[in-house]
């Protein structure tokens, strides 16, 4: 492979948003949506995304010379719109509630004088800042942040079996898949929805292998069991389930006698931070891109700016948790449709190409 | 890019540090007060607080201590904070000590509020107060300004803390009022003559209710049964006392129809402290055996009695009764636990002098 293949940043980028994004609300939501078993719920997810991944990649690779939004727009007008535009919006929503979640979730772990204004416009600039510079930058940031925080990352969770209790694990199985309906299952799969879009954006600028992503997404499945398991392991289902972030909780009762700080929550949350700040970026990113081509006379950095401003106005405009709550409701169709349609609409394409440049050669 | 445009830019990230530094609403270091202790009391219905907050003086500790009413805790302590010239943390809270009766009468809504705002630190310990709050913080005030000591080293693992002594983190109490197999012990203390406090064994907490009371040798039988009794030291009375320096737990269960049932060897490893005439090594065993078997199921059957599981029985049930009738685990099937276990001491080691 050349020089432009860039795998292990795009792995690495692709873990860590992934990180970033389920520890805190995805163990909510799975120890909510069943009772006993948890790791079924946990690997079923996985194994789905596994699957879309991998479908979306391969299509992806039918159009070596394209990325996603040339994909798109080269079938017609129509699927264009039909396709980009949910994008559009999914993204630029789910940067809204990542955002809002973030800076709420801020305020209530550790800095409850500040306004949260100003720490959406910190999150906000600082991502956007990131997103400016385009891909690569985005990537670059990825690696020093992951040498930075990921070795602390696995010092917290270690230590995080300080109060583990192994026989919270039982019963292992359910003997129903309730948690299939259950509303908040579906909420879980905001983990997986998003962080994978971004394989369609980064081609053909710069070369991956498929194979690497997929073993990173199996690489990943100990973190959200863990992500799971531990705060099940340290109260049980009935008590862990009255939290709003039952990992956060686990860490804060984390007692170190030999270490000079004494919580360690912070280490954990400021490196899930700045792993949601790389996420944001991404989603800010994505979107100047998509926006950008349909106007390609201004410059990405003005795109960035303006998105970044609207989001957060529309971030402020948010009053409380329930707002978030709802409007993560709202969007849970589209993460569907994104996350379910899109990658197979890819595939389908792919096959379609490939089948066509078929005739052509004969 | 210009020179202009990156010098504009360049300062705008160092503008940026500002902000960053999150020094909103700072409050200044000896603008507020840190207290380490904080006592609770309510009396119809009316909380009444009680801080301890150390002030560092020139060369000695000065202890003050303040107490406000309220009808929440919060409005006690803002209360206080009013009235104060300093803002009040409670960020470094580490013992909440409760008022005997007002345990009695379930501290439900206080531990959930712990636990819901992140001020105090969901890791604080918790105890009961085995006299009035106001006698206790006096009595405590006066050692402590002599000694220049914190309560708080009392119940440090690394510090004073002893086997006998029950340590129970505000997570921990909360995951009682919720688990359905999980119960707590929390110590009791009071102030003392000559010492600064006095240990007076464990409060049985059930679903957040104080239920029942050990005493100090059976709370060292409860630290055992979960394992961290070492060092911990028993007297035995005819003939020796004895130094546990590690015990190991073997636990056999099952469940004939709805009785549940668990036969349990608690093995010690122990060191010979002092003898009283020339008892052989089998004979001491022998009577640690007999003394600790007896002393275990008469605790047991205490606080099997009261439905409280403190030493976490039900968790062994975990995979062979079914969730949904977990649930009642307390009421169903603790009741009817029939326990039966036995301790094995081993003499490691008889210290410089041969046993007899």
């Amino acid at each position: 492979m050349g020089k432009s293949d860039k795998s292990l940043h795009i792995v690495l980028l692709y873990c860590l948003t992934q990180l970033g994004v389920i520890y805190f609300v995805y163990p909510e939501d799975i120890i909510a949506s069943a009772e006993e078993g948890h790791w079924l719920p946990v690997v079923l997810g996985i194994f789905v995304n596994l699957i879309v991944t991998a479908a979306y990649m391969k299509g992806l690779r039918y159009f070596p010379k394209q990325d996603l939004i040339g994909i798109l727009t080269g079938v017609g007008k129509t699927a264009a719109v039909l396709f980009l535009l949910p994008i559009t919006v999914y993204l630029f929503m789910v940067n809204l509630i990542t955002v809002r979640a973030f800076a709420e979730i801020i305020t209530i772990v550790f800095l409850s004088n500040t306004p949260l204004w100003s720490i959406i416009a910190l999150l906000l600039a600082i991502s956007g800042l990131i997103a400016m510079n385009g891909a690569f930058s985005i990537m670059r940031t990825g690696v020093l942040l992951g040498l930075l925080f990921l070795p602390l990352m696995a010092f917290v969770i270690f230590m995080s079996f300080q109060n583990a209790d192994w026989r919270y694990v039982f019963p292992l199985l359910d003997d129903n898949l309730g948690f299939l309906t259950h509303k908040s299952y579906l909420e879980s799969l905001f983990a997986f929805a998003t962080s994978f879009l971004f394989l369609g954006f980064v081609q053909p600028e710069f070369k991956y292998s498929p194979k690497k992503v997929l073993l990173g997404i199996v690489a990943l499945i100990p973190f959200y069991l863990l992500a799971v398991y531990i705060p099940l392991l340290t109260f049980g289902r009935a008590t862990a389930s009255t939290f709003k972030f039952p990992f956060v909780m686990v860490v804060s009762t984390i007692q170190i006698n030999w270490l000079m700080f004494d919580r360690v929550t912070m280490f954990l949350l400021l490196s899930l931070i700045s792993f949601t700040m790389l996420f944001i970026a991404l989603l800010i990113w994505q979107t100047g891109v998509i926006v950008g081509r349909t106007i390609p006379k201004v410059k990405m950095s003005y795109i960035v700016t303006a998105l970044s401003v609207v989001t957060f106005i529309g971030c402020v405009m948010v009053r409380n948790w329930e707002d978030i709550e709802e409007l993560f409701l709202c969007n849970a169709v589209l993460r569907l449709y994104v996350w379910l349609i899109v990658p197979f609409a890819v595939y389908l394409l792919g096959l379609r190409e490939k089948r066509r440049s078929g005739y052509g050669n004969r | 890019m210009g020179i202009a445009k990156r010098l504009v830019l360049g300062f705008a990230a160092v503008c940026l540090a500002i902000p960053l530094a999150g020094c909103w609403d700072n409050t200044d270091i000896n603008h507020r007060v840190l207290p380490v202790v904080m006592g609770v009391s309510k009396k119809e219905g009316v909380f009444r607080v009680f801080l301890q907050i150390p002030e560092p003086g020139m060369n000695r500790l000065r202890i003050r201590i303040v107490s406000e009413t309220g009808n929440t805790i919060t409005h006690a302590v803002d209360k206080i904070s009013t009235n104060m010239e300093e803002h009040v943390d409670l960020l470094h809270v580490k013992i909440i000590l409760l008022d005997k009766n007002y345990a009695r009468e379930g501290v439900n809504d206080s531990i959930t509020d712990f636990m819901r705002a992140r001020e105090i630190s969901s890791k604080a310990l918790v105890t009961i107060c085995d006299e009035e709050l106001p006698v206790f913080f006096a009595n405590v005030k006066r050692a402590m300004e002599q000694r220049g000591s914190t309560l708080y080293d009392f119940f440090e693992k690394n510090a004073g803390w002893n086997p006998q002594i029950a340590l129970t983190r505000v997570w921990q109490v909360y995951r009682s009022i919720h688990s359905y197999t999980r119960d707590v012990a929390i110590p009791i203390v009071r102030s003392g003559k000559s010492l600064m406090i006095e240990h007076r064994g464990s409060a049985v907490i059930k679903n957040g209710r104080m239920v029942g009371r050990l005493n100090g040798d059976e709370t060292l039988l409860f630290n055992a049964f979960s394992g961290e009794s070492t060092q911990g030291r028993i007297e035995v009375m005819k003939s020796a006392s004895v130094l546990i320096v590690s015990n190991t737990l073997h636990n056999r269960i099952g469940l004939r129809g709805r009785t549940p049932y668990m036969t349990s060897v608690l093995k010690l490893q122990v060191v010979l402290l002092e003898t009283r005439g020339n008892p052989t090594n089998e004979v001491i065993m022998n009577e640690l055996d007999e003394l600790l078997t007896k002393r275990f199921m008469t605790m047991f059957q205490k606080i099997q009695s009261k439905q409280a599981d403190i030493l976490g029985i039900g968790q062994f049930y975990r995979m062979i009764i079914p969730r949904e009738r977990l649930a009642n685990w307390r009421e169903d099937y603790y009741p009817r636990l029939e326990m039966n276990l036995r301790v094995q001491t081993n003499i490691q080691n008889t210290g410089f002098l041969n046993s007899p």
